[in-house]
């Protein structure tokens, strides 16, 4: 599909901007998402395009220098964030529970680019990276009561559970559910989560039945 | 805060009493004592304190000259000299603070503080020279944190002393080994990273990897642990032991392309025969069910003419077809740019939708969804294919009327085709099916805006913005977070629009009605100073966001995260080459330029008499004025704008009140020059700019610049132009012209 999945670096920050300026309306300044990245830099990842047409060997594009296109989803030429996950750990000191945990502060991914599972994968590698780099015992999310679409992802795909409803939460007035899962590392690893496929043995020769 | 020096006399005493009166906030007692000392004599220090007073009460006008006053009186004194630090601090004037917070440290001040602060700024003006001085220094004097270190150890990397840097971490490490509590341990395994970064950064490969597998039980970051080491070992030759670190790479994640890309070049299968690289990655696909690569990856790199291709590319696109996915062209997409390739994607789905009565009515909406997508995809080449692509998307919307993905397709083809005003009616036409989501509210808004209709796009945008207290609509809050995109099409609509008046007022036939005339100019003026005013927006947020680094200086240093500080200074050393950036500085010198040109032409005309105003026109005047009150309303940028309209950046640059426009203009592409030097634009704009100041060394720096980014006939032309220029000017000096010959031949002999 063209679209990888990968750990968010400080050059990303500015197009995760733009991709949660574009998809909901709980904004942050850029600064927040500095903090974010120098804070807990291995927690938040994006999912972005990738041009790979030099792979193809029947392609010889006339080589005509272009600049890069000046849309702020762009963070450079043939890369542009369409989904991101902005995770953290809980670090507000007056927080009752002092068991280290981790929050996810925002999730979208463009609406061109949705029911794709990018929300899903996305969301496995922070919960794991969370859990493995900050040793997280549990992740906890806010969520729109009537946002089916996330419901969804979180309840049914990721086994979240809901902790607790928080009247009118949002700016707006709607309510929030607080959902909240815990976190197993051996559990939570990215290619076993989805059930008993064949699992590669690194003792092997990769290419010895090929 | 601020220590004292030895008392010496009355004025001294009252001088530490307002300097305590001044650390306790207490600033109108503090003046009181310091402007007792000032009756009498002209005390270097109650000066210097007067300036940070006033500073502090907001006599904005009365500071800097008492700054500047006492350092006249004794620029030696420690004391004025960390006063007047403090001050240009808070008005961010940080090389100047710099440089008094160093004179103090340099004229023996005991308070060490100082340094930390002095650090601070030294990282922020990129001084890496003296920061490794005052980072020295204040770890001699607190060595009992480990930040001090660190902070030591990332002065030295960034003056390229490896050696320094790394044996200031080596020896923190190992006098704080023991007495590690759990919560040190990611500063800790964060620390490890680092140390290899400065191995890595000094070319000790085989070193860096020797530490890594040393401080491996500390590293918590498990993905950079495995992506160093597998790194070290392809650059040290280990190709085999590396393929395995790719293979678990991929398993914590099979959604990263690269994982991929590398596991090949370690086990030499690129150059394999196609059948045989295939089935690798069916292998992989095996491994890995649900992930995407494997079974993309080989749709790449089979060719058009071998078997294998069609029937893998079929599989892809009509398994997801079957089921349902709407992304199905999105995902196939970057393969069409291969032409064969495209070609038989497009002989797949024509055939599958021969076929399509077999299956769910959702698969044959999604189908005619693929076609139409895959037909304005060849309209990129072709225009002819737009209106089958409307065929097809249409068909889509008579079977799913109430689908906003439709929608969204359709209004982009309208765009396309050039109807921006339709296309913004239809799109909103979606967004009403769907007003929840505020991704189709935001494309909503950025096509209205393409229409020029910025009063629509401003209402619907205000749907998910804060309202500001007193503000009719969101674009105070729009400029507050930072909204780049909205700021940046807006600007453009604005410049469309007075192009537009503009044009209607250059066709008005001779004997126009005066009153038409004004509204016509201005509504040029307006429009004109909004795209002005926005443009300066995103500079401005772009000002903020190189600001926003400053405090991370001391706080990354706490909290452990020096390999990603330094990553971070060094985004912010090229934060100006962001796309959108310039874009807005592309945007903003088209303007300027034509404003220029009006200049040179305004030289040259009589001065225009003003006709005196009678009634009629002072009653349209009234009316316009509640107009203009209103307008304001609506396209405030902050609280009490003081130019709501643009119209004083305008007329300044008009008049050149605040400097020749052009330099100015050079001013704001000195930062593209400095950090988007991969930019076509960049050098265009820098060629232009110092050909009008006739600054030829540094046109000619420009072509070299440009000599592999455009096409050699425009690049003879520029060529052309300067040394026409060049040899026609008789004010520059013979060597300079020299210079630019003898440059020119020798970088372009062959043109
Ligand atoms: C919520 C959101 C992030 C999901 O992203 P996504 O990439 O489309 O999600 P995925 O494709 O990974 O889907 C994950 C699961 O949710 C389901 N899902 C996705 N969109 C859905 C929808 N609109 N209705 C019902 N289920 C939906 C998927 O079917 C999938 O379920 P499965 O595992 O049973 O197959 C995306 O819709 C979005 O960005 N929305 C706007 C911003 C937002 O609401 N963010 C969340 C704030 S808490």
């Amino acid at each position: 599909m063209g679209i990888k999945i990968r750990q968010a670096d400080i050059h990303d920050i500015q197009a995760i901007q733009n991709a949660n300026l574009h998809n909901l309306p709980e904004n942050y300044l850029l600064k927040y998402y500095m903090y974010h990245e120098l804070s807990w830099p291995q927690a938040s990842f994006v999912a972005t395009t990738y041009d790979e047409s030099s792979l193809d060997e029947e392609i010889n594009e006339d080589l005509k220098f272009e600049d890069p296109k000046g849309d702020t989803a762009y963070i450079r030429k043939g890369e542009k964030i369409v989904g991101y996950v902005l995770a953290k750990m809980e670090d507000d000191p007056e927080a009752e529970d002092k068991t280290p945990h981790g929050h996810i502060t925002s999730l979208s991914v463009m609406r061109t680019y949705r029911r794709m599972g990018l929300a899903d994968r996305l969301m496995k590698q922070a919960l794991y990276a969370l859990c493995e780099s900050f040793d997280a015992k549990y992740v906890s999310l806010h969520v729109r009561k009537s946002n089916r679409a996330a419901l969804h992802l979180y309840k049914d795909t990721l086994k979240f559970e809901v902790s607790s409803i928080e009247k009118s939460y949002y700016q707006d007035g709607e309510d929030a559910y607080a959902m909240r899962k815990d976190l197993v590392l051996e559990e939570l690893q990215p290619h076993l989560i989805d059930g008993d496929q064949e699992v590669d043995d690194f003792e092997k020769d990769l290419l010895e039945d090929l | 805060m601020i220590r004292k020096p030895i008392l010496t006399s009355k004025e001294d005493q009252n001088f530490q009493e307002a300097l305590k009166l001044y650390d306790q906030k207490q600033y109108k007692k503090s003046l009181k004592l310091v402007d007792q000392n000032l009756k009498k004599h002209s005390h270097a220090e109650s000066l210097t304190l007067k300036g940070c007073i006033n500073y502090q009460l907001g006599n904005k006008s009365e500071c800097e000259s008492y700054i500047l006053k006492g350092i006249e009186k004794d620029k030696d004194n420690y004391m004025v000299n960390h006063l007047a630090g403090i001050y240009y601090r808070s008005i961010e004037n940080y090389t100047e603070s710099a440089k008094w917070l160093k004179a103090a440290v340099d004229n023996g001040s005991p308070n060490k503080q100082i340094l930390r602060d002095l650090s601070i700024l030294q990282s922020q003006i990129r001084d890496f020279k003296n920061l490794t001085t005052s980072r020295q220094q204040y770890l001699d004097f607190q060595p009992g944190y480990r930040a001090n270190w660190t902070g030591a150890a990332i002065a030295f990397h960034l003056n390229k002393n490896y050696n320094s840097a790394y044996s200031t971490l080596t020896k923190i490490e190992t006098i704080i080994k023991d007495h590690l509590q759990e919560s040190d341990m990611y500063e800790q395994s964060e620390c490890c990273l680092y140390k290899n970064d400065i191995l890595f950064d000094a070319g000790n490969i085989s070193k860096a990897l020797e530490d890594l597998e040393k401080d491996q039980s500390y590293i918590k970051d498990k993905l950079a642990y495995l992506s160093y080491k597998a790194k070290y070992l392809m650059i040290l030759g280990n190709s085999k032991e590396a393929s395995v670190i790719y293979r678990k790479l991929i398993q914590r994640n099979p959604d990263d392309i690269d994982n991929y890309k590398n596991l090949e070049i370690c086990l030499g299968t690129s150059d394999w025969e196609v059948e045989k690289r295939a089935k690798l990655y069916e292998k992989l696909a095996r491994f890995y069910p649900k992930a995407d690569v494997p079974k993309f990856l080989p749709l790449v790199f089979i060719p058009s003419t071998n078997k294998l291709f069609k029937s893998k590319v079929s599989e892809y696109i009509l398994s997801q077809l079957k089921r349902g996915v709407p992304a199905t062209f999105v995902n196939i997409k970057p393969v069409l740019k291969n032409a064969k390739k495209l070609k038989i994607v497009e002989e797949i789905v024509e055939e599958f939708y021969g076929s399509i009565g077999q299956y769910d009515p959702t698969v044959k909406l999604w189908t005619m969804y693929f076609i139409s997508q895959l037909n304005y995809f060849k309209a990129k080449s072709d225009s002819k294919f737009l209106e089958e692509s409307m065929k097809w998307i249409d068909l889509a919307i008579e079977h799913s009327p109430t689908l906003v993905e439709l929608y969204l397709f359709k209004s982009r083809i309208l765009k396309t085709q050039g109807k921006v005003v339709e296309a913004s009616e239809f799109i909103d036409q979606g967004r009403q099916m769907d007003l929840q989501d505020r991704f189709v509210n935001s494309k909503t808004v950025k096509y209205y805006l393409r229409a020029n209709n910025i009063d629509k796009a401003m209402e619907l945008i205000s749907l998910f913005t804060k309202l500001d207290k007193d503000a009719i609509n969101g674009c105070k809050d729009l400029h507050t977070m930072q909204v780049n995109w909205f700021l940046t099409e807006s600007a453009e609509a604005y410049s469309r629009l007075y192009h537009q008046y503009q044009e209607e007022l250059n066709s008005l036939p001779e004997d126009t009605d005066e009153e038409i005339v004004n509204d016509l100019k201005e509504k040029v003026d307006i429009n004109k100073g909004l795209a002005i005013k926005r443009f300066l927006a995103v500079v401005k947020i772009f000002g903020i966001f190189v600001n926003d680094q400053f405090d991370f200086h001391s706080y990354c240093l706490r909290r452990g995260t020096p390999r990603h500080y330094v990553q971070t200074i060094k985004w912010e050393d090229e934060v100006h080459s962001t796309p959108i950036f310039v874009r807005v500085i592309k945007g903003l010198s088209k303007i300027c330029f034509e404003i220029y040109d009006e200049q040179k032409v305004k030289k040259e005309e009589e001065p225009i008499k003003i006709k005196k105003n009678n009634k009629k026109q002072k009653k349209a005047k009234a009316q316009f004025l509640k107009q203009k009150e209103d307008l304001i309303k609506k396209v405030e940028s902050e609280k009490d704008d003081s130019d709501p309209l643009g119209t004083k950046v305008l007329n300044d640059l008009v008049n050149n009140s605040n400097g020749d426009i052009i330099d100015n203009l050079l001013n704001l592409t000195s930062t593209l020059i400095n950090e988007a030097k991969d930019y076509k634009i960049t050098w265009e704009l820098s060629f232009k700019l110092n050909l009008i100041k006739c600054k030829y060394i540094l046109c000619l720096q420009a072509l070299k610049n440009l000599k592999d980014k455009i096409d050699e006939d425009e690049l003879k032309q520029l060529i052309q132009t300067l040394s026409d220029q060049v040899s026609a000017d008789e004010t520059t000096n013979n060597a300079i012209k020299m210079v630019v010959e003898k440059g020119l031949a020798s970088a372009f002999p062959d043109l």
